[in-house]
This record gives structure tokens, C-alpha cells and sequence, in this order.
């Protein structure tokens, strides 16, 4: 059993690495590849954006599935499935000599984490995509572990084919297409807080080396979620006669499900149907069957709970008494298009990262506080790192909760995220007495939301010039952001955009309409 | 002189005229002009016509070909050079010998978008050539010594071919008026390139006179009127079923701007290009081979 559980497990960190990979334009209008698929399958994502904003995305009705699995088969998803609980497991094995004694309590606070995640939500602050693990692994990966390790990379065989070494070049230049091709990104991207959420990522995994399975024990919200569906599962756990307490079973008992050195104490709610304990009982005392029992309980501290459903009523307040949340408009906060209205759109994103991972353009951003706390790692448009691609809509293909809605071609291109502006004071045309427009060259609207006037200025030597300085059509204008993008006035641009006339807001507007 | 010499000297005479009238029909005009219904034929005419790509392409050679593969659109919008042009170029290409054919870009938008949606990806690598996205590390600086381009970085896989072949599309472009066969060549610039905007004409000029394409083949099966060099809109877009080839880029350009009811003086580098006897401006003084198909 523990070597079926084993390819398993191998078999679906494959497939999330695969997918991956797959997020990732190849120029085509749509990817080609259900890339989402993990998440869609996450019961705490179906939960946790239903309470906060009474709608669920079609697709996430397969957590449904997931529910039932645990239901009837207890937590073999964070066995069995997890990516991140196979990364844990493995990082654990690494410890050479692992002896746990699992602390009763503190598995606990994954279930407090879990209610405060719930209320909170059911009080429309959605931050469960901070804590989740599938969000968690994917916007690690994309934000700070993928890009670092293409650094990596890049940074070996660049330096090799500078060099310039006879036959070495060669041969690295042959290994480095291939990986171009299969495992590398096809370009190299550079995101924010990259560090700071690689750190955290590699704390997590860490913990491991402290003790397997750290996060999946003490950590998890969803393991805390199926672990409260898996009190009704068929599968039981039995000892025989023979177990002479050695307390062998509970020392590498991944999920936790052991704790008092012995085997009789077997918390249904914890195990993760690893099958470690059952191989290594010399006695062979341990079995695993299909058994109706009774229902098993969690057992949770009635102060805990309560605290966690409290702090949840205290910490919201405390979360919407920014300026953000009332008529301020923050100009730089630039969603991307399709984006639902920004209450709409927090109570949604669970910022899994993979509009981030997908963007073109390395436009989408993780914010930090430009959207309050609340807003944390939720995609912001920095059109100095990318604009938003006139005619690409993947963002919203790979949403998983609906937060950035899809759109077809011909909607999208009608979708304001913002509107450029021009600063006279920094523009070549305008300040500087030299030709420019490249802003009005790169402007994909079809009706050119860039124009010119032609000027004539007296430059210092009294030489009389034709300029053509640039404007901004702001009804055209859908601020894509390659205007500002392209600005060859670097560091601060000439142009820029600004998240007023965005489709999604009925208040953020300047024109009369 | 007696009789046998004198009957001599006029089979002599007649035979040289007749092999050195045949040589000079390969090189008699300096532009085609080819109309019709399909792209790929009025391709192959309007080359044939200069004297069939084995004039330009020798057996074994490799040969870069730079379409405009700059923007994220479809070919109907008129944005990028026509797929079938290409197509029938590089087909050319392997049957006038050359070993390998390589045809890239590069572009202002998201470089596997605008391969994939111009239809050049597709159209070039069907008909055996190797479509390479841009290496950044393969852009050399290069010593121009111009009026304003002094050095720049340009792609070194266009110096280490055997041949390089232009074709770009016929747009309205604001700055430059008009980008054709001279603007198509910052495909091949690296580095900020949006800063020679500063001095457009005379770059375009440094560039044209340093980087001498071996044919240059103006697309205007479909060209973009109003708009440019983006487009979008398929009202700005004028369908004329015409190629324009010629060696002359200076040449083809001042064609060019005819299709767009303008004239090559109205463009400046062109006629910056035609002052330093770069190319010819004036088509009065060039012999253009018209052809309706």
C-alpha cells in the first residue's frame, strides 16, 4: 500500500509540475492545458469564496468530488494527492534520523486557523488564499522559486556561451534548447516581494528538516477542512492483540494521527493514510480496513474556537477602516482587465498567482499594501515590467474563483484598466525639443488613442523645429500601458498610466458620460 | 581586309552581340511590379522577373530572412509582411540551393504572439526554415560611423549569413510617414532602439547603407493606410494584390510611397538616402518591370 501511495504521489507532483510548466503563453490565444485543475478540485477555495461573495465558478463544483473522496476515504488527498504534502514528505525524508513525537495541541491550530479563515470570509474578508496550500505552492513557485531557478540557469550557460569554450559552448548550447523548450520559462521573469514570499516558501518546506510534515500537522487550513469531512470514513484503523506498545508506529506517523507514544490513541481526523505505520510494525499488529465505525470527533478547546471565531470579528473592522475603502482611489492600483469591482474583486482572489505566472508581458504584479492589507499578493498591472498585451486574455482564462472574469478578444479590447497620461514636464515633445511619438507608435487601439499636434518650436540655437508632441485621447484610451512601457524616458516616464476610467468602476471615472 | 576575312569578322561580331544581349536581360530592370490574385505567385513573378532568385541565391548558402513580424496581429490586419510572401521566398530560397534558410524578428509586442498570430511561424517553418525567436546574447555592437547612428547592437546571425533577404510590409507610420524596406531593418537593431526616434531619418539611413540587403521584396498584397504601424482597424487596410521587389532599397520606397498616392520625396530618408547616392529616388530614371496577373 505505502509504495502505491508512494507513485501516487509522485505521479500527481508530476502532473502540478507539468501543468505548470504549461502556464505559459505559446502565442496561441488560449493554453491548451486545464492548468488550473488543482485548484479547481480545492474544497476550502468553493468554500471560502462562496461565503465571501455568494458565488462559486463552474468549475469549482469538482472540489465537490474532493469532498466526497474525504468523506467516505478520510484525508488521502494530503496523503495521497497534496503536491505540497508530497514536497513536505520529501523534504522530511531528508532528516536522517526522524523520531516525532506529535504535540496534540498544537494540530489544533490549524483547525483555529481554519475557523478564523471561515468567518472572516463569511464577514466578506477573503485572505484563505494566503494560507491555503495549493495557492500557497503556486504562488511561491511563480513568484520567487521558478524565476530563481531559471536565474540559476541562465546564469550557467549564458557565462558558458560567453566564454566561448571550443567544444564545452557546444554542447551546453545543446542541453540549454532543450531545456529552453521542456523546463526553462521562455523568459526570464522578475517579480516583487520575490524574496520575501521565497523566504516564507522555504520556511515552510524547512520545517521539515525540524519535523516531517510540519505544515500539513500544525499548519494547513484544508488539512484542518478535510480533516472535519473525514469523521464519517470507512477506512479504520485496527491493532491486534499483538502490538507491545514499542510506540514504533507513532514516532513516523506523518499525519499526526499518534501522539501519546502508543498506537491506541489513533485520531481518525489526522491521518493521512500514508501506510508507514502498518509496514513498520514488527509485530505486525497494525491493520488497515474497511470498517464503519462511529463518528470521530476533533477535538478542539471550546477557548480556542471561540478565540478564533473572535479575532475574526475584530481583525475585519480593523482591515476596512483604510481610505482605500472609502471614496480614495488609489491611481497606481491597475487590476487586470476583466477584473471584478475592487470589493468584488478581494472577496475573490486568492491569490494563487497563476494570472501572475501567465502574464505575457511580466505585467501582473503581487501587491503588497497598494491595495490595503487586505490586498496582499492579490495582481496589480506595473506597466514598467509589462504591459497588458492588447490582445492576449489569459489572466482571465486561469482565474480559478472568477476574480478576473473571461473575455473574449473583442470584449477585451473595449476594457478600460486605466487611462495614460502624459507629464509635459518630462515628455521629449513637449519639454526637450526633440521628435519622439513613440508612445503613439505603440499604441494598439485601432482608432489610435494617441494623437499629435505638430509644433513648431525655436530650440536653443534658434533653429526652428516641427514637433510632433503627443496626446492622450482619454475616451480611447483603454490604459494597456505600453504607451508607458515604451517610454524611452526611463526610470519615471513621460507617460503613465492611471487606474481612473477602469470599466470595472462606476466612481473612478473623470469623464462625463 | 579580303572576303573570308571580312565574312569572318561579321559571324564575330554577330555572335559576341548575341551572348552579351543574353546576359544583360537578367539585370535590365531595377524594380518589378506584380499584381495579382495570389500572393505566392506574384511573389515568385515579381523575383523571377529580376532574374530568378538563382541570381541572388547560390547552392549552399545560408540565407536570413527578415519579414516584419513586429506586432501581434492577424495577416488581415496589414500589420505584418503577408505569410504566403514568405512562404514562397523561403521555398525559393531551397530551390535556388541555399542550405539553410533563417527567418526572425524582433518584435514590439510579445514575441511568440506576434509569430504565432501574424502566421509566419507557421507559413516559414512548413516550408522547412528555421523560425528563431530573438537571442539577446547574438546582438554585437557593430561600428556604423553615420550621421547619427555611430554604433549600434545589431543581430549578428544577419552578418554571419551568406545572404539576407528583406521583406517588409507597406504602412502608414506617423513619424516616418511611411515604414517600409529602409524601417523594416530595426528588426535586426538591438539595444533601445526606440530612442533613434530621435533622429528617425537619419538613422534609417545610417542603417540602410551599412546593412545592404541581398534582394529586398515590398509586401503590399494587403497595406495598412491610416493607423499604422499597429492598426487594428480593417478599415485602414487597402487590399492592392501587389509585391515590389528590386535590390534598390531607396528605390522600392519611393515605389512604395506611390501606392500610398504620395511620392519618395515626401519621405525624408528617402531622400536623404537618394543625396548620398545610397539608392535612386527617382523612378523616371529606373526601369520597373510591370506585370498583371
Amino acid at each position: 500500500m505505502k509504495r502505491i501511495r508512494i507513485t501516487t504521489q509522485i505521479i500527481f507532483l508530476l502532473i502540478f509540475i507539468f501543468l505548470f510548466l504549461q502556464t505559459e503563453s505559446k502565442g496561441k490565444d488560449t493554453l491548451g492545458y486545464p492548468v488550473k485543475i488543482f485548484l479547481d478540485f480545492d474544497p476550502l477555495v468553493f468554500i471560502s469564496t462562496f461565503l465571501s461573495s455568494h458565488h462559486v465558478e463552474v468549475m469549482l463544483y469538482l472540489s465537490i468530488i474532493l469532498i466526497l473522496i474525504t468523506i467516505f476515504f478520510g484525508r488521502v488527498f494530503c496523503g495521497w494527492i497534496c503536491p505540497l504534502g508530497t514536497i513536505n514528505n520529501l523534504v522530511g525524508n531528508l532528516k536522517s534520523r526522524p523520531s516525532i513525537i506529535t504535540r496534540s495541541d498544537l494540530r489544533r491550530f490549524k483547525y483555529y486557523l481554519l475557523i478564523f479563515l471561515l468567518i472572516s470570509a463569511i464577514l466578506s474578508l477573503n485572505v484563505t488564499g494566503i494560507f491555503d496550500p495549493l495557492s500557497l505552492l503556486i504562488r511561491s513557485f511563480s513568484i520567487s522559486i521558478y524565476p530563481a531557478f531559471n536565474y540559476a540557469l541562465r546564469t550557467v550557460f549564458d557565462a558558458l556561451y560567453s566564454k566561448n569554450i571550443p567544444v564545452v559552448t557546444d554542447i551546453s548550447e545543446s542541453i540549454y534548447s532543450v531545456l529552453k523548450k521542456g523546463v526553462l520559462s521562455f523568459e526570464q521573469s522578475f517579480y516583487y516581494q520575490s524574496i520575501f514570499t521565497g523566504i516564507i516558501f522555504l520556511i515552510i518546506v524547512g520545517l521539515n528538516l525540524y519535523e516531517k510534515r510540519f505544515w500539513c500537522k500544525y499548519l494547513c487550513p484544508l488539512g484542518a477542512l478535510l480533516g472535519l469531512f473525514s469523521g464519517y470514513s470507512i477506512i479504520n484503523r485496527s491493532i491486534s492483540e499483538g502490538c507491545n506498545e514499542c510506540g514504533a508506529c507513532s514516532r513516523l506517523c506523518q499525519g499526526g494521527a499518534l501522539t501519546d507514544g502508543t498506537s491506541s490513541q489513533w485520531q481518525r481526523s489526522e491521518c493521512i493514510y500514508c501506510f508507514d505505520c502498518d509496514d513498520v510494525c514488527h509485530e505486525k499488529a497494525i491493520k488497515f480496513g474497511f470498517k464503519k465505525a462511529g463518528y470521530s470527533s476533533i477535538d478542539l478547546t471550546r477557548r480556542g474556537v471561540t478565540t478564533s471565531i473572535l479575532t475574526a470579528f475584530i481583525i475585519t473592522p480593523f482591515f476596512r477602516v483604510v481610505p482605500l475603502r472609502s471614496k480614495v482611489f488609489e491611481s497606481r492600483l491597475i487590476r487586470p482587465p476583466g477584473a471584478l469591482d475592487e470589493k468584488e474583486f478581494l472577496k475573490r482572489c486568492v491569490r494563487c498567482g497563476e494570472c501572475m505566472k501567465v502574464c505575457i508581458t511580466n505585467g501582473l504584479q503581487p501587491a503588497f499594501l497598494e491595495a490595503g492589507i487586505e490586498g496582499l499578493w492579490t495582481p496589480i498591472l506595473i506597466p514598467r515590467t509589462g504591459y497588458c498585451e492588447f490582445r492576449c486574455t489569459l489572466c482571465g482564462q486561469v482565474c480559478p474563483t472568477g476574480a478576473i472574469k473571461r473575455l473574449d478578444i473583442s470584449e477585451k479590447t473595449k476594457t478600460k484598466i486605466g487611462v495614460a497620461m502624459i507629464d509635459t514636464g518630462r515628455c521629449l515633445p513637449w519639454c526637450h525639443e526633440t521628435q519622439c511619438i513613440v508612445c503613439e507608435e505603440v499604441c494598439p487601439t485601432p482608432e489610435k488613442a494617441i494623437w499629435f499636434e505638430e509644433v513648431t518650436v525655436i530650440d536653443r540655437n534658434r533653429r526652428k523645429l516641427l514637433i510632433k508632441r503627443p496626446k492622450v485621447d482619454i475616451k480611447l484610451c483603454i490604459g494597456c500601458g505600453i504607451c508607458e512601457a515604451k517610454c524611452p524616458v526611463r526610470g519615471k516616464p513621460a507617460i503613465y498610466v492611471i487606474s481612473t476610467g477602469e470599466s470595472r468602476s462606476k466612481e473612478n471615472q473623470i469623464l462625463f458620460s | 581586309m579580303n572576303r573570308r576575312e571580312f565574312l569572318r569578322l561579321m559571324a564575330f561580331t554577330a555572335l559576341s552581340t548575341k551572348i552579351t544581349s543574353g546576359n544583360s536581360e537578367a539585370s535590365r530592370f531595377d524594380l518589378s511590379v506584380v499584381r495579382g490574385s495570389s500572393p505566392g505567385l506574384i511573389t515568385r513573378t515579381a523575383i523571377d522577373a529580376l532574374g530568378g532568385m538563382r541570381r541572388f541565391i547560390s547552392r549552399g548558402d545560408i540565407v536570413v530572412i527578415k519579414p516584419n513580424i513586429a506586432f501581434d496581429r492577424l495577416p488581415e490586419h496589414a500589420a505584418t509582411t503577408n505569410p504566403d510572401v514568405v512562404r514562397e521566398v523561403v521555398r525559393m530560397c531551397f530551390e535556388a540551393g541555399a542550405r539553410k534558410v533563417k527567418v526572425f524578428d524582433r518584435t514590439v509586442n510579445d514575441p511568440r504572439r506576434c509569430y504565432m498570430q501574424s502566421g509566419i511561424y507557421d507559413a516559414a517553418r512548413n516550408e522547412g526554415a528555421h523560425v528563431e525567436y530573438i537571442d539577446e546574447r547574438r546582438f554585437v555592437e557593430m561600428q556604423i560611423n553615420g550621421y547619427a547612428l555611430k554604433r549600434w547592437l545589431l543581430y549578428k546571425d544577419v552578418f554571419e549569413a551568406d545572404k539576407f533577404i528583406n521583406i517588409p510590409i507597406a504602412k502608414h507610420h506617423s513619424l516616418a510617414g511611411l515604414t517600409m524596406s529602409m524601417k523594416n531593418l530595426m528588426g535586426i537593431m538591438g539595444g533601445l532602439r526606440r530612442s533613434i526616434h530621435q533622429r528617425l531619418d537619419e538613422s534609417l539611413v545610417d542603417l540602410a547603407g551599412f546593412v545592404k540587403p541581398t534582394l529586398t521584396i515590398l509586401d503590399a498584397v494587403r497595406i495598412l493606410t491610416a493607423n499604422g504601424p499597429q492598426g487594428g482597424d480593417l478599415r485602414d487596410v487597402k487590399v492592392l494584390n501587389t509585391v515590389v521587389a528590386g535590390i534598390d532599397m531607396v528605390a522600392v520606397d519611393s515605389f512604395g510611397a506611390t501606392l500610398f498616392g504620395m511620392k519618395g520625396s515626401d519621405l525624408g530618408y528617402v531622400r536623404i538616402a537618394d543625396r548620398l547616392g545610397i539608392g535612386t529616388m527617382d523612378l523616371t530614371k529606373l526601369n520597373i518591370k510591370r506585370i498583371e496577373i
